[in-house]
């Protein structure tokens, strides 16, 4: 019953941020005159998440069976939000995007170790797979010219993105100073916009531990997702 | 200023969210997790070169129970605690011999798992004896 209460009161926390960041991004959206074409958006994706480990840096004796934890597939999350698409200077396509992502991540282990002549192939470390980020995102989109540009537009999508690890990290993960909460990605990806009334998008986000950490950590991640504008669902 | 005031409950709220770190007993309560309620059977022991095999013959085994006591198969009760020694890891066990006698042994933890601990008990002279151990 605490467990619930405090996964309800984690929830309702996160709802209650993102609600102020929806109330001040819509405020400013007034504000932004010498921009064009401002709009906000909402938006949902489902995304395929991997992540790579480098335990070389744990001393805690400590080993878990390499087989029971590696498992080097994609799995998949879900994330949602709200982004914000403009012109600058009339020519310059650009999006800043706030979400809240559930990531399941499968887990590929770098090293491998042995303690002959008994226990074969296990880790140091065992990294959480599942948690949840709050991210921002700073994307530059370029038009490419593809199609009849007035009504469908493709864009091609590239910049930075920051996450932030909100749940609660397990304390397997913050032996030896492993836990890490911040990671910074590259962004890659395109944009289909049809005809202003919703945009399909796919991005790769490769990221890695923003602060140095003795588990340098690669996130993987590709995003399949939709946003629609705020003025047309509200 | 209204927006301010959003901005900083947001802020606020976050450092709600996120506040867990590393503590001095992080490693030792992950060791002492997979250590507890299990009774580890020992497979193997090596003494320098020489390697001797329990595996499928009645053998020594030792149970670490939540409340911090531990018995054995050879009668022994006492309690334990896992320790953070000079960066080393021990088991630091106290029991008392069917004398009554008290013994106080400590053991450095080579490696520990879910399933798999090897300890290696501490000597003054000579080679440590190490022991392989299965939780089954």
């Amino acid at each position: 019953m605490q467990i619930r209460k405090s996964i309800f009161t984690k929830h309702f926390l996160l709802l209650i941020v993102a609600i102020a960041f929806i109330n001040v991004a819509t405020a400013q959206t007034s504000k932004f005159k010498s921009h064009l074409d401002n709009n906000l958006s909402l938006f949902g994706a489902l995304t395929l998440n991997n992540q790579s480990v480098n335990d070389a840096g744990i001393t805690a004796p400590i080993n878990y069976l390499f087989n029971s934890v590696n498992n080097n597939v994609f799995k998949p999350g879900y994330s949602g939000g709200f982004r914000y698409d403009g012109i600058y200077n009339q020519k310059h396509f650009y999006s800043v995007s706030f979400s809240v992502n559930r990531v399941s991540a499968g887990t590929l282990y770098k090293n491998k170790y042995t303690q002959a002549p008994f226990v074969d192939d296990f880790t140091h470390f065992k990294a959480d797979n599942q948690f949840t980020t709050l991210s921002v995102a700073a994307h530059y989109k370029m038009l490419l010219p593809v199609n009849e540009m007035r009504k469908y537009k493709f864009y091609a999508v590239a910049g930075p993105s920051l996450d932030y690890k909100i749940s609660a990290i397990s304390a397997e993960h913050l032996i030896n100073g492993a836990g890490n909460r911040t990671y910074i990605n590259g962004d890659l990806g395109a944009e289909f916009d049809n005809k202003g009334y919703y945009v399909l998008y796919a991005h790769y986000k490769l990221g890695t531990n923003l602060f140095s950490s003795s588990v340098p950590t690669t996130l993987n991640r590709f995003e399949l997702g939709m946003s629609i504008k705020v003025k047309d669902l509200f | 200023m209204k927006q301010l005031y959003t901005l900083l409950i947001a802020a606020f709220t976050l450092t709600l969210v996120a506040c867990n770190k590393e503590t001095p007993t992080t490693q030792t309560d992950v060791m002492n997790n997979m250590l507890t309620n299990k009774t580890w059977y020992l497979d193997y022991s090596v003494t320098g070169s020489t390697t001797k095999s329990y595996v499928g013959q009645s053998t020594y085994f030792v149970s670490y129970l939540k409340d911090g006591s531990v018995k054995d198969s050879d009668g022994l009760t006492g309690t334990y605690t896992v320790e953070l020694i000079n960066s080393k890891s021990q088991i630091h066990v106290q029991v008392k011999t069917a004398n009554g006698n008290p013994l106080e042994v400590f053991y450095n933890i080579i490696s520990v798992g879910d399933s798999k601990m090897i300890l290696a008990k501490q000597v003054t002279s000579g080679a440590a004896t190490q022991m392989y151990f299965t939780n089954k």
